[in-house]
């Protein structure tokens, strides 16, 4: 009889946690809520939820809204953070969105993903008028890559300036100096060396990432994709830029990497046991390395990245995450004016240099020398040199690729096939590039 | 009067049944119904959905990707029937010896992989198979001299990776059901066969695989299904669902990129009745070839 | 065969041992190599969680055994550290036994309905059981996915319950194993006046006892190792399952593999617990679902 009070048990406590089960379904919808940030919000309080795939972004906005509550006792927030992983986010935002149920008021998309959310009639709110007063202040090219139509739907996090990662140590025991790495023939010559002393690779040839084959286009003045938006990735810059890369290979300047990046955790790996001197990223690589590889501090040096020729420009931005207020925001004007607050007003830009470690997108922090050169600041003390000077030396240089609706599928392609047949099995640039172009457009039918 | 209609003798095993009933209509025939309809749709969320015919259908002919794809499900099927069903059963044969030593020791043993999650059991696979000179296999390879190998980023090295992840997890498996196969054979047919002096080959060949026919079938068809619907274990081993050139992506892999990734749901929706198609068709030429639907059997 | 051998062979007796004992040698040695090489991944998780995970990151998964690099961090972590670990794992718990129950009583009703009645539209039916055997699960994800979405399901257990709750392979066991139980039970049942439903409950469960165990396993550990549609369903990590939070910790935006090396091999160890404690149920019940020859 025991067993049967036991099933009978069973049975119960089943039919209760189903119940509650379905009982929060319906209150919380399609999303989920991780915690509730309330930053000192009276009873008044107006909450509003927020998705992000990055746990830090949350970290910041908890900040700013303390700041913000007391700032504002009328129009007061709590706000509802969920993280979730990086596809994930994407693909229940994506659906949310399209199906005008479930989505959050506020939400972090990534650049990669952007174009996605701004097909057809973007469920977004237009965010102009909160980014106005701001307008003068900010890269305009950061605003523009979340727009459609003139229309601005995200407000961008950092500007992403690509800059060069040297490994010092190595550097100096080969007897090469970086400062004087201005082309890629410079880096050539200097990688050589230190093949030839250490053994080690100068560099790395990604292939599971397009950073490099966006600093080599913004070189040349080129894109990944025409004025009306139309995929070109078979250009004659392309070639060139690649065959450029390919030569360094050959020349065992750079080798491919464990992970196919320097942003992947086998590189991290790679990078922190000294096995590769140098790493061609933007900016926020900066925080990958007081991160995951503690062993380097002190050691990494940052420096403009080479060019094909003298004079041309130095950076492109690259990567980045746009925050956008949501089609069914509960209360949208609020929505927005604490949204522009946390993320384009001085003090937000100077805490998203403090604990993110990005290149802030008010320009104006770059100038700020107290918070740029603040000796406390973990990112000041990891590297050797100060990544502002660096920042302020290119500043009128920062290219930037254009984000249209072919640029997923671009990115795709070349990260998953293209990249791959060229530095890892050797097939000839122009094919894999004319296979690449053929695919794309396949793709985008 | 509610009641007695429903305690009848009549009405009773439609009650009984009621629950598969429910379930069958909502969760299988519904879904399959709309995954037909949608795969001669074109559908963007949210807005009005147009009726295409078979151009989705079309286009998955001219697509390399999806055929990519089919190729990698079904090579990895092919390779999946060829290790798991031979070598779990000689497995079978030797453990089932009566001069093995431990046996109950070694089956448990073999057969504790299945335990773990594919989660787990990917990812340990998939630093074991890291391409970095001190991981696992490498550091293996390393002790005959062999230079380290990118295990994840080719080919044939990254279906080793996968076929390794999936003996492992299925060989002791398939070992049990072959053992439960072997415990239904009379012992006096081998006695019989001993005393008219048939070799240990013999009486594996015209004893034990006839009559673990069966069992081969049941394992067959399992396989057949699990092979062609793989898709954790790829996402797992190359943690996403992009693996270099692809050489990871199977059906259901593509399938969950357009339509999840994507959202294009009705060109997945026409992924998925392909592989509908495929999974039974090869079923039922298995099924036919190996005699389940002659009634003598 | 061991007397015939006596009878016929007495004098070859010693070389006959002799090479049985040899036989025996062999076959262990060749199942202890199979066996050492199916749990070097065990042993280099288990050794891993002793490590920090930037070691792991550097010189990837090996078999170092190194102490001076060995911890038992990554377990105070795990116990103490402020994560949604044991949520997760208590979430699978919750759910695996749930799942696990109503499956069977639900699967084994269905199959009592087939194995002990003649109705019509019977064997349509269960020629849908047989075919929904076949039908990969994967190609219905996506009208599923909206089916739930519409029903206002998603993140919800149910969600993830409901779709399997008649599974087609336990009813299909179930009634093989019914058909081995005689009518004249039932028969003798109404005859004793209970009626059709007290017929199952109060005679027919209690025999079907022994096969619980062996379908509560096989649909247990399904349940337990679950991954792609509650990953799909659930979006709240207060109710993700261990697969789905193990994998959220694979993400580049943040040093989770402290956690996901200790989490995994912890994962591991109840259910090791579990098999040791009823290896032949689990063993049995691997197997329950063979056809018998």
């Amino acid at each position: 009889m025991k067993k049967k009070g036991i099933v009978s048990l069973m049975l119960l406590s089943l039919l209760l946690s189903l119940l509650t089960a379905c009982g929060n379904s319906s209150s919380t919808n399609a999303s989920g809520e991780q915690s509730v940030i309330d930053a000192g919000a009276g009873e008044g309080a107006t909450e509003l939820s927020y998705w992000t795939f990055v746990e830090l972004h949350g970290k910041h906005f908890e900040k700013m809204l303390e700041k913000w509550n007391a700032e504002n006792p009328d129009r007061q927030i709590k706000l509802n953070v969920t993280v979730m992983p990086y596809d994930d986010m994407h693909n229940k935002l994506s659906i949310a969105l399209q199906t005008g149920t479930g989505a959050p008021d506020i939400a972090d998309i990534e650049l990669g993903k952007f174009p996605d959310f701004l097909k057809g009639t973007p469920q977004l709110e237009p965010l102009n008028d909160v980014i106005d007063p701001y307008r003068d202040t900010i890269v305009k090219s950061r605003i523009d890559i979340y727009s459609k139509d003139g229309q601005n739907y995200g407000i961008p996090t950092h500007v992403g300036a690509s800059v060069a990662f040297y490994n010092t140590e190595i550097l100096e025991e080969a007897g090469v100096d970086y400062t004087k790495i201005e082309t890629w023939d410079d880096f050539k010559k200097a990688g050589e060396q230190v093949y030839e002393k250490t053994g080690k690779y100068m560099g790395t040839a990604d292939t599971s990432a397009a950073w490099q084959e966006s600093m080599m286009l913004a070189q040349q003045g080129s894109d990944f994709t025409d004025a009306d938006g139309n995929p070109q990735v078979n250009t004659p810059e392309m070639v060139k830029g690649l065959q450029i890369l390919k030569d360094l290979q050959d020349a065992n300047v750079i080798s491919t990497i464990a992970g196919g990046q320097p942003d992947t955790e086998e590189a991290y790996g790679e990078y922190n046991s000294g096995n590769y001197a140098t790493a061609f990223m933007p900016l926020w690589m900066m925080s990958r390395f007081t991160n995951y590889m503690p062993d380097l501090a002190g050691k990494i040096a940052i420096a403009p990245i080479p060019v094909i020729e003298k004079g041309m420009p130095r950076s492109v931005g690259g990567g980045g995450t746009g925050t956008v207020v949501t089609k069914t925001a509960k209360d949208v004007q609020l929505a927005k004016d604490f949204l522009a607050y946390a993320k384009l007003s001085e003090e937000a830009n100077v805490e998203i240099w403090n604990t993110l470690g990005f290149d802030p997108v008010n320009m104006k922090v770059w100038d700020m020398k107290d918070v740029t050169h603040n000796p406390e600041n973990e990112f000041v003390k990891y590297f050797k040199n100060n990544p502002f000077d660096v920042l302020n030396e290119i500043r009128d240089e920062i290219k930037y690729v254009k984000s249209v609706p072919a640029s997923p599928t671009i990115n795709n392609v070349f990260c998953t096939v293209t990249l791959n047949e060229i530095f890892e099995d050797g097939r000839d640039i122009k094919e894999a590039l004319d296979d690449a172009q053929a695919q794309i457009e396949q793709e985008l039918q | 009067m509610i009641k007695r209609f429903l305690y009848s003798q009549k009405v009773a095993p439609y009650v009984f049944v009621l629950p598969f009933i429910l379930v069958f209509l909502i969760f299988w025939v519904y879904p399959l119904g709309s995954s037909v309809t949608m795969s001669f749709q074109k559908i963007t969320l949210g807005q009005e959905t147009e009726w295409i015919g078979l151009d989705n259908y079309t286009k998955l002919l001219g697509d390399k990707i999806f055929l990519k794809s089919v190729m990698n499900s079904a090579v990895y099927m092919l390779c999946t029937l060829l290790i798991l069903i031979p070598l779990p059963m000689l497995l079978a044969v030797l453990i089932n010896n009566k001069f093995m030593w431990g046996r109950e020791f070694f089956k448990s043993s073999l057969f504790f992989p299945a335990l773990t999650s594919v989660v787990v059991a990917g990812t340990v696979f998939r630093l074991m198979f890291g391409e970095m000179d001190g991981s696992l296999i490498n550091s293996f390879l390393g002790w005959f001299g062999i230079e380290p190998v990118k295990f994840l980023k080719g080919q044939v090295t990254g279906f080793i990776a996968l076929l390794a992840l999936a003996t492992w997890r299925w060989l002791g498996v398939n070992m049990l059901y072959f053992l439960s196969g072997l415990k239904s054979i009379p012992d006096d047919y081998y006695e019989a066969a001993s005393i008219d002096g048939a070799s240990a080959w013999q009486k594996f060949r015209m004893i034990t695989m006839p009559l673990l026919k069966p069992t081969t079938i049941y394992v067959l068809t399992i396989s057949i299904y699990a092979g062609l619907a793989m898709f954790i274990e790829s996402l797992m081993l190359w943690n996403g669902n992009n693996s270099p050139k692809n050489i990871g992506l199977t059906i259901v892999g593509y399938l969950y990129r357009q339509g999840i990734e994507k959202s294009n749901l009705g060109y997945a929706a026409a992924v998925g009745i392909v592989l509908l198609v495929l999974a039974m068709t090869i079923n039922m030429i298995q099924l036919a070839f190996s005699g389940l639907f002659k009634k003598e059997d | 065969m061991k007397r015939e051998a006596a009878l016929n062979l007495k004098e070859s007796t010693a070389t006959r041992s002799k090479k049985e004992i040899s036989l025996k040698i062999l076959l262990f040695v060749l199942f202890a190599i199979l066996c050492g090489i199916i749990l070097i991944p065990f042993y280099a998780i288990a050794l891993a969680s002793f490590k920090p995970g930037e070691e792991l990151i550097r010189y990837g998964l090996n078999l170092k055994f190194d102490l001076s690099v060995m911890s038992l961090d990554n377990y105070t972590y795990l116990f103490t550290g402020q994560h949604a670990y044991f949520t997760w794992f208590f979430n699978s718990l919750l759910l695996t036994v749930v799942q696990v129950a109503l499956t069977l009583l639900v699967s084994a009703t269905v199959a009592y309905g087939f194995s002990a009645y003649e109705f019509k539209g019977k064997n349509f039916l269960f020629i849908c059981v047989l075919l929904i055997m076949m039908v990969p699960f994967e190609i219905l994800l996506l009208p599923l996915y909206t089916l739930i979405f519409n029903l206002g399901m998603m993140n919800t257990y149910s969600a993830i319950v409901l779709p399997g709750i008649a599974s087609a392979a336990t009813i299909f066991f179930f009634r093989q194993y019914l058909s081995g139980i005689p009518k004249e039970i039932i028969a003798a049942g109404r005859v004793d006046g209970a009626s059709e439903y007290g017929i199952y409950l109060r005679l027919i469960l209690p025999i079907m006892k022994p096969s619980f165990a062996a379908m509560a396993i096989l649909n247990g550990m399904n349940s337990w190792n679950n991954f792609l549609w509650p990953f799909m369903v659930l979006s709240d990590e207060r109710k993700y399952t261990l697969p789905i939070g193990l994998k959220t910790l694979l993400t580049p935006y943040g040093n989770n593999y402290d956690l996901l090396i200790v989490g995994s091999f912890f994962s591991i160890i109840p259910i090791f617990i579990l098999f040791v404690a009823f290896q032949k149920y689990f063993i049995d019940g691997m197997t329950a679902g063979a056809v018998k020859g």
